[in-house]
């Protein structure tokens, strides 16, 4: 029995009665290229390929309803175990669960759940696959909590597009919940804003002063970061500060509280103490089925043409009544991702090199953490600034950080500012002021 | 809420070397993440809260599922029906082809129980009619959810439970393929904790003694460099209109020019140019003139008509906002302070100093807001009290309407429907209903038509009003997928509905008015208001 004749025996009659509703005719705001009946249904349940990036909080949510929707061969890549927290809401994972890969068993239960949906499942990093890997798909759904990951599948797949190809272009769709609020996005990698474009839209970490911490704290978040950043590297010396371990939260909720103590703070619990250094963010069932279910449905209406999609950006606030707003945000000529123009920064001419690194640090539409910064002349000619690694480079080049800008580049000329942790670089244009 | 006291001694003693008593137990790490959210008092809410749902349809289990998982106290699903071989290919809460023939209500609720092992679930398989219209059964629970019910129980069903205010709200769900809408009726809804964004007042503008003392008594003079530069923005705003208000009639600066010279003042206030705190002080310099005085909305609640006919069984909320009213009637006719002090430049000294001197306060007025509340002969929690008290600056009083009272008045219809701002959701609105009336009206001759559907909407709006284009591409789109419940658009009101009956039993943010109207081909959610 070869796979299409599997799935012809597990598709019981009437099983996608109410789906293909949708799929059997045309409704007022389907695409002209909409190819009703058996055509797109052999497409969507026997051809098309789809990745789930995340098997958290939105990817539970995703994987279930893309296999009730009829996708039949989702993978999903996830590094994480499962935690007890996650259990509020990453409803295919049971106590039993608890310490095994969440790619693998949210794999299994839906392969149980929805008869004849195979599910793939990855237990690892998204870099540890190539472009040959992402190419196979025809389109990724994204439900991660991290901003560096983003980044990363974000400029994987603009860097592979390829004009020659149109099934280079693959459509990301990405979702985020932050309690009571999220959001859902279309991104057509080069022909919609991409992920880096927004980057202004995230809300700034809030990052405390070393200072404060060290000398002046007002708050118990202050006392807890003494401890996490200043008292575990003094006292535990090397040993690593892993913050699922309750000890190491122990550790750390005590000492916090001493401090708290010493200067008259009061507040410091266990759960702040956990939220501080975990950067924990508050996280329920019910934001994630409204933010996965649109990304489901944005990449149903995709693959079916079966009607319009998302064009590009769906934000839901549930705080205060139901609002959402539904808009199209614009690419950015100078993004450093899908833009391919070089952006202009404006420099002080008194500034060295560690001034222009803090400047980037500072910069919401660029967010770099560990930059490292190369001349180009308008020779053509490069000269390395400042090197984050290798060790021998980083430290050859150290000395420079406290030189002048102006020593390395003059007006108009360029820097290539490159991190390790994302595959882009990006050009920009000093101009003194 | 902490009932596991055995996992908390367990947790104690199987850690190691850290004094770690605090750890908490697996059922506070199991919803660490939502209590960051609604606290004890919120959890503790759903826990209570007893919840009914009318059908165990795709949509209705992926509304149970979000609130299964935060832990609901108990839940009944109501269905008589057996799972048909359409129902096993689109709900995630019934296992395939397994389930074909079983009652539809147990195997959901033997699935959804599977999620939480500490809810309670029950499937009563009683016929509908007879259950909607015995209002014991349905004072037994807090909250009824119905989704996709006949047009005649629904109106049976609404109309029983609107009829008593103590009979529990309904939240009615409709959707047919793409769209979908659903409306909260609900009588009367008290908030305490709205989690609204709006900070209170700092008091700058009107100290209270212990701050006003405390500002003018420092030697700013006198402070070495280092103590200068952490003098808190509070204490010198305090400070600055003090001296202000001295050569000003005792008022606070009003006019632009003079707020700039506000600023300027406080800048002169500087020993060096780079004091970060009076740099802040002039940032937050609209405290000064901004006045502290009962918000409008806060206002309003005083003349809420249940303060006339307070007696000793109404709800604990009015009895803490009459005694609010009594308080805020008293010089200086302002709320109580809030003793939440926001981080600012200064040393651990000077904050700890300010921040002890607002809880004192704070302390103070909670002391006579409760000899307020004692007088009424009233006698509550002191943790709601000092809920209350805390939120005082937020309250909301929502008093709901019944549902379909939109439908009744079809001059309103006529009005949502020409204005451009309500254009689309209003059509939507009236293409399910239209499709909920007929598909009754015709229970065997299959699916109503478009031109059926649109015969319907003109029948229902006044004469003179025409049909926009929207009309019609809603219709299309209802006849298009009449009975079809989309795993998506399940999905998403499962999340939708989920979250309002969250705030409507926790008692916390704001549920929503109004009909809430959902398009997924468009993308959006809007919101219809008669
Ligand atoms: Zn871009």
């Amino acid at each position: 029995m070869n796979e299409n004749e599997q799935t012809r025996f597990i598709d019981w009659p009437g099983r996608y009665y109410h789906i293909d509703q949708v799929l059997n005719k045309p409704g007022p705001r389907t695409d002209e290229n909409f190819n009703a009946g058996d055509a797109v249904k052999d497409f969507l349940r026997n051809q098309c390929k789809i990745l789930v990036i995340g098997a958290g909080g939105l990817g539970c949510e995703i994987l279930a309803d893309l296999a009730l929707t009829g996708f039949k061969d989702i993978h999903v890549i996830d590094m994480d175990t499962i935690d007890i927290s996650n259990l509020n809401r990453q409803f295919l994972f049971r106590q039993k669960d608890v310490g095994k890969s969440k790619a693998i068993v949210a794999a299994e239960f839906v392969m149980k759940r929805v008869p004849g949906v195979k599910v793939t499942p990855y237990f690892g990093k998204i870099q540890d696959k190539d472009e040959s890997y992402y190419m196979q798909f025809h389109i990724i759904i994204c439900g991660l909590d991290s901003v560096e990951a983003r980044r990363w599948i974000n400029a994987t797949l603009v860097n592979m597009v390829d004009e020659e190809n149109p099934e280079s272009l693959k459509p990301l769709i990405d979702g985020g919940t932050e309690g009571f609020r999220g959001q859902a996005r279309v991104i057509l990698p080069t022909v919609t804003s991409c992920y880096e474009c927004s980057l202004d839209l995230l809300s700034k970490p809030t990052a405390f002063p070393i200072c404060t911490i060290a000398n002046t704290p007002r708050l118990p978040e202050h006392c807890i970061e003494w401890a996490s950043v200043l008292e575990w590297p003094h006292t535990q010396g090397d040993k690593k500060m892993d913050t699922d371990d309750p000890e190491h939260i122990g550790w750390l909720y005590d000492t916090a509280l001493a401090r708290a103590k010493e200067f008259e703070i009061e507040g410091v619990t266990w759960s702040l103490t956990q939220g501080v250094v975990k950067n924990i963010i508050p996280a329920i069932a019910s934001t994630n089925a409204i933010i996965a279910a649109s990304c489901c449905n944005e990449a149903f209406k995709i693959a079916t043409s079966s009607s319009s999609y998302l064009d590009n950006y769906f934000m839901y606030i549930g705080t205060d009544g139901v609002y959402s707003y539904t808009f199209k945000h614009e690419q950015r000529e100078d993004c450093p991702v899908c833009g391919g123009r070089s952006v202009l920064f404006e420099v002080d001419k008194e500034w060295t090199v560690n001034d222009l690194i803090d400047a980037l640090l500072e910069r919401p539409d660029i967010q770099v953490k560990k930059p490292s910064l190369a001349a180009i002349r308008k020779d053509g000619s490069t000269v390395n600034m400042y090197l984050q690694g290798p060790k021998s480079l980083e430290e050859a080049t150290r000395p420079n950080l406290e030189k002048k800008v102006s020593d390395f580049v003059g007006d108009g000329e360029g820097i290539i500012v490159t991190a390790t942790s994302l595959p882009l670089s990006l050009d920009l244009v000093i101009k003194y002021i | 809420m902490m009932k596991d006291s055995q996992d908390i001694e367990t947790a104690t003693t199987a850690v190691g070397t850290f004094r770690s008593s605090a750890q908490p137990d697996n059922k506070t790490r199991r919803y660490d993440r939502q209590l960051r959210l609604w606290a004890a008092s919120g959890q503790n809410a759903l826990e209570s809260a007893r919840v009914l749902v009318v059908s165990a349809s795709a949509t209705s289990t992926s509304i149970l599922k979000n609130l299964v998982l935060p832990g609901i106290g108990h839940f009944t699903i109501l269905d008589s029906e057996i799972v048909s071989q359409e129902d096993a290919g689109n709900n995630f809460f019934l296992e395939g082809p397994d389930s074909v023939g079983k009652s539809r209500a147990h195997e959901a609720v033997r699935l959804l129980r599977e999620l939480n092992e500490s809810v309670e679930g029950i499937a009563d398989t009683s016929d509908l009619a007879d259950r909607l219209t015995d209002s014991s059964y349905l004072a037994s629970f807090s909250l009824i959810i119905a989704h996709n019910l006949s047009a005649n129980l629904l109106d049976a069903l609404s109309k029983l439970l609107w009829s008593d205010p103590s009979l529990p709200p309904l939240i009615i769900v409709h959707s047919a393929g793409f769209l979908a809408e659903f409306f909260i009726q609900i009588h009367e809804h008290t908030i305490i904790d709205s989690h609204t964004d709006a900070a209170p007042s700092l008091r700058i503008d009107k100290p209270f003694p212990a701050l006003l003392n405390h500002a003018q008594s420092l030697d700013f003079d006198a402070m070495d460099d280092t103590d200068h530069g952490h003098i808190p923005y509070v204490l010198i705003l305090v400070r600055a209109l003090n001296s202000w208000k001295a050569t000003h009639d005792g008022q606070t600066p009003k006019s632009y020019a003079e707020r700039v010279e506000f600023k300027k003042a406080i800048i002169g206030m500087k020993k060096k140019a780079d004091e970060e705190n009076f740099d802040e002080a002039v940032a937050q310099a609209y405290r000064a003139w901004t006045e502290t005085k009962v918000p409008s909305d806060i206002e309003a609640l005083f003349s809420d008509t249940v303060l006339d006919t307070l007696d000793p069984v109404s709800p604990p909320f009015f009895h803490l906002l009459a005694a609010l009213k009594t308080f805020a009637s008293q010089p200086p006719y302002i709320l109580p302070l809030t003793s939440t002090l926001p981080d600012m430049k200064a040393d651990t000294n000077s904050y700890v100093h300010l921040q002890k001197l607002y809880k004192a306060r704070a302390e103070e007025e909670k002391a006579q807001f409760t000899a307020i509340l004692k007088q009424s002969g009233v006698l509550l929690d002191p943790v709601m009290v000092d809920e209350f008290v805390r939120n005082a600056h937020g309250l909301k009083i929502v008093r709901g309407r019944r549902w379909d009272i939109l439908g009744e008045n079809s001059e309103t219809f006529g009005k949502l429907l020409l204005s451009k701002e309500t254009r689309k959701e209003t059509a939507t609105h009236l293409a399910l209903r239209a499709l909920s009336r007929l598909l009754v009206k015709n229970p065997n001759t299959q699916e109503p038509t478009k031109e059926q559907l649109v015969a319907y909407i003109q029948n229902i709006l006044p004469d003179h009003v025409e049909l926009p284009e929207e009309v019609g591409v809603m219709v299309g789109e209802v006849a298009r997928t009449p009975t079809a419940d989309l795993p998506n658009t399940a999905a998403f009101l499962g999340g939708l509905v989920a979250q309002e009956a969250i705030k409507v039993i926790t008692k916390q943010y704001v549920p929503v008015k109004g009909v809430c109207v959902v398009d997924l081909i468009g993308s959006w959610t809007g919101i219809l208001e008669a």
